[in-house]
């Protein structure tokens, strides 16, 4: 039963519209294992389990060059901005807050980190009731994945350097510099995909465990009210099966053309 | 001693290797995945958690990028995918590592549909080689082993009907959800059957293993204190009668001289590669793992029924959308109600659809209840919808305010029909003749499209689905195929995903029409039988997990 929806696509109905993306790009891109050619390729592998040691949020960027980080800070706070990115935004975290950019440097660099990071130990964090963060322990890498992430990381590394060298491009010489306004025209033109690729990674930072390296103080966990990973405390059964109340939607253009969208896809 | 050598430790492996262990044989385990449950045989331990990302990097399954598989919807498809294609996991414990745990019952009806309810044109539906009557004892046994919560007075009628029961579940219900009850008021109000579903999740410690405690990160997820069950009881039963489990450990190939298996190679975690014999083979990696390694090591198949009548469940999503409450559907056990009204050849309307399309009959399936996603699968919804609801700035505040409204993870409501599947011959299982692992091996190639049947059904049921979201109060309720057809173009570009993977050495007495006897025994290798959903003549419109157990234990009982 896939009530987890992986493919979100299909539970909105918009699964046809996908082919609107660049072919394969996205699914190649995401730091999931997706589609994408196999390749032999050996990897270095930790020993499962191995203890993890927690990542020093000041260390130096393993894989982005300075100007590149700089790039990915300032398009990734377009993509989901923050208080000083929107005016709209003020009190509402966005990838900046959350440590994107971090996290986006930790995947690419993950198969020279020991322990890689790609997979966050168990079963437990601190946050809702263990002495322990598991989390801050990394699971080794079987062969196969090893071999699957080395292909993967190497495409990305190469669309981050060519995808920073186009958005500098098209903003005459340096993206960092150029008006926010300016900044959005040229993402919206999703110039070779790496808008697409840049925003899935900075949904990825700004909603997955902090052990990964962004949602710092669970700042995007907080914005959207998701409490996060509940082990070994639970809900009650109570918080199970009751209801929580009235809690109405707040109408906004966006919402309601979503809203619109899904009332018209029925085939019939 | 009789020595076994069984390939997977999912739902057939495990049970296979706990009767072969206790009827006194020497039996080894040897389980591609690596083990993410340790201690089977003591105090188990497990890396799985609650964590979004690691789930959505495949933790525990195949990587798709070293290790994809091949998807089309029929020989003449111009552009096969690859990928993910049902990527079932791959790890000690198997698919049951991730199951939803529901585990309802196959129906009387789904053992004898060729006697019952007929023929269908262009399909090869068949009895099985037993009926209800036969296995119910050993679902009583299964549901025991494993340990089912549930409460079977409040089954539905049909339900009890079509799958009668003579025992209560050894635990009683645990919470219901509250998108699930919503929506199984609503399906009162249109006099349909919903009910708690028996479910593999303990509500009182059971089995060694403590009482689940609600956390919501479910189906899909491995459970963090193993309060949900599966392989990991027959496990632990096979492992304390001497079986030995071997992880990492990926077997390549079977050697075979005129009706045995002479040796089965197999490859370590470090990659080297080792032979071993066996009195027995026991063959339950999930179909398509089967089926590849069945071809890759050329095994006999005079009548070229190997890999055919490949059954997945035909899946439709159902979407609700509550605007004036939180569903917090990140709570509890992913759903806990079901219904099966749709899996009534008699629900009405059901004969005239059918006689409109030509069938004799149709069969929707099992309707499953509740559940939503998680923040990072609900931000990727947006981020697609997006380029098409404001395409000049498709991020940015717009994308804020749909996460914070939420309408696509707390205020939904989702529902999935599990449609039963056909046996087709055209659907199978094949190598891929170009695409390799990065071993350098082929790659499994699955060719899969719906009949008319399953269109059929489906554009029956559909409608139904919304008009069941909107009487349990959704202000906005959709449905949408999950499977391709041509029926339905919204939902042809996809993979298959629906995880339940049945058919391709289907059981018969006929070996032109089957590929294992009666008991799962291939019909040209005395010492092969094969244990996972491969087997099925056809595939049911329930949860088979429970199915492959039963009909296990049954066959497992007979090779010796």
């Amino acid at each position: 039963m896939t009530v987890e929806r992986r493919t979100v696509l299909k539970a909105v109905g918009l699964a046809g519209l996908a082919g609107l993306l660049p072919p394969g790009f996205l699914a190649a891109c995401t730091a999931s294992s997706g589609s994408g050619g196999a390749a032999p390729a050996t990897g270095a592998t930790g020993p499962r389990g191995a203890p993890g040691t927690t990542l020093d949020p000041d260390r130096p960027y393993l894989v982005l060059r300075a100007h590149e980080a700089a790039v990915v800070e300032a398009a990734t706070a377009r993509l989901i901005p923050g208080p000083l990115d929107d005016a709209a935004e003020v009190g509402h975290p966005g990838a900046r807050e959350a440590g994107v950019t971090r996290y986006i440097d930790t995947m690419l660099g993950a198969l020279d980190l020991d322990p890689t990071m790609v997979f966050a130990g168990g079963p437990f964090s601190d946050r809702a009731g263990s002495a322990t963060d598991d989390f801050a322990t990394s699971i080794g890498l079987t062969p196969a994945q090893a071999a699957g992430w080395r292909t993967r990381l190497d495409g990305l590394r190469t669309a981050y350097r060519d995808g920073v060298a186009e958005l500098d491009a098209l903003a005459g010489g340096d993206f960092v510099a150029a008006p926010p306004a300016r900044q959005d025209e040229i993402l919206a033109t999703d110039p070779g995909g790496f808008m697409a690729v840049l925003f899935t990674h900075a949904i990825e930072g700004t909603y997955a465990a902090p052990e990964y390296g962004a949602n710092r103080d669970l700042s995007g966990w907080h914005e959207i009210g998701f409490p996060g990973d509940r082990q070994p405390v639970g809900w009650t059964p109570d918080e199970v099966s009751r209801s929580d109340g009235p809690d109405v939607y707040v109408r906004d253009g966006i919402g309601d053309r979503l809203l619109t969208l899904l009332q018209g896809t029925t085939p019939s | 001693m009789s020595r076994a050598i069984v390939i997977g430790s999912g739902a057939g492996g495990s049970v296979s290797a706990m009767v072969l262990a206790r009827a006194g044989w020497d039996v080894t385990i040897l389980e591609k995945g690596p083990a993410v449950i340790t201690g089977i045989d003591g105090t188990p331990a497990t890396e799985f958690s609650n964590d979004e990302l690691k789930h959505l990097r495949d933790f525990a399954r195949a990587d798709t990028t070293s290790e994809p598989r091949t998807y089309r919807t029929s020989d003449e498809d111009p552009e096969p995918q690859h990928g993910a294609v049902q990527n079932v996991p791959q790890t000690v414990g198997g698919g049951t590592t991730q199951w939803d745990a529901k585990t309802p019952r196959f129906w009387d009806i789904d053992f004898r549909k060729a006697s019952l309810l007929g023929p269908v044109d262009g399909a090869d539906v068949t009895d099985w080689p037993f009926d209800y009557a036969e296995l119910a004892p050993i679902y009583d046994e299964v549901e025991e082993l494993i340990g089912v919560a549930g409460d079977v007075d409040a089954l539905g009628p049909l339900t009890r009907a079509h799958a009668p029961r003579t025992k209560a579940l050894p635990m009683p219900a645990g919470p219901p959800q509250r998108g699930s009850q919503l929506a199984a008021d609503g399906a009162a109000k249109l006099g349909w059957h919903a009910f708690v579903v028996p479910m593999a999740i303990n509500s009182v410690p059971y089995g060694g293993r403590p009482a689940c405690n609600n956390c919501g990160f479910c189906s899909g997820y491995g459970c963090p204190i193993l309060a949900r069950a599966g392989a990991i009881a027959p496990l632990h039963e096979a492992l304390v009668a001497g079986a030995e489990l071997r992880a990492d450990a990926m077997v390549t190939a079977l050697a075979h001289d005129g009706r045995r298996i002479t040796a089965v190679t197999w490859r370590d975690a470090d990659g080297r590669t080792h032979d071993e014999s066996a009195d027995l083979v026991v063959l339950a990696a999930n179909p398509i793992e089967s089926v590849r390694l069945a071809l890759l090591s050329e095994l006999p198949d005079p009548h070229g029924t190997l890999g055919r009548h490949l059954m997945f469940h035909w899946f439709t999503d159902g979407t609700g959308i509550f605007l004036g409450e939180r569903l917090h559907g990140y709570r509890g056990r992913a759903l806990t109600h079901q219904l099966d009204d749709f899996a009534d050849p008699d629900f009405p309307g059901a004969r005239d659809a059918a006689e409109a399309a030509g069938l004799p009959y149709l069969r929707g399936g099992v309707l499953e209840m509740g559940g939503t996603q998680m923040p990072i699968d609900e931000a990727r919804s947006y981020q697609q919808v997006l380029g098409i609801l404001a395409p000049t700035k498709p991020f940015g505040t717009n994308f804020k305010q749909l996460m914070r409204a939420s309408l696509l993870r707390d205020r939904l409501l989702g529902i999935t029909m599990m449609g039963e599947d056909l046996p087709y011959a055209g659907n199978r299982i094949d190598l891929d003749p170009t695409l390799r692992d990065w071993r350098g091996t082929p790659v499994a190639r699955i060719t899969y499209t719906p009949g008319v049947h399953e269109t059929a059904a489906q554009a029956f049921y559909l409608p139904r689905i919304v008009e069941l979201l909107r009487s349990a109060g959704a202000d906005v309720a959709l449905a949408i195929p999950n499977l391709p057809s041509a029926r339905f173009p919204l939902a042809s570009n996809t993979t298959p995903a629906t995880m339940h993977v049945l058919g391709g050495m289907r059981m018969g007495a006929d070996p032109a029409t089957s590929v294992t006897d009666e008991v799962g025994r291939h019909h040209q290798l005395d010492n092969l039988v094969v244990a996972d959903g491969g087997t099925f003549p056809s595939s049911g419109a329930h949860n088979p997990t429970l199915t492959i157990m039963a009909t296990t234990m049954r066959n497992a009982r007979r090779w010796t």
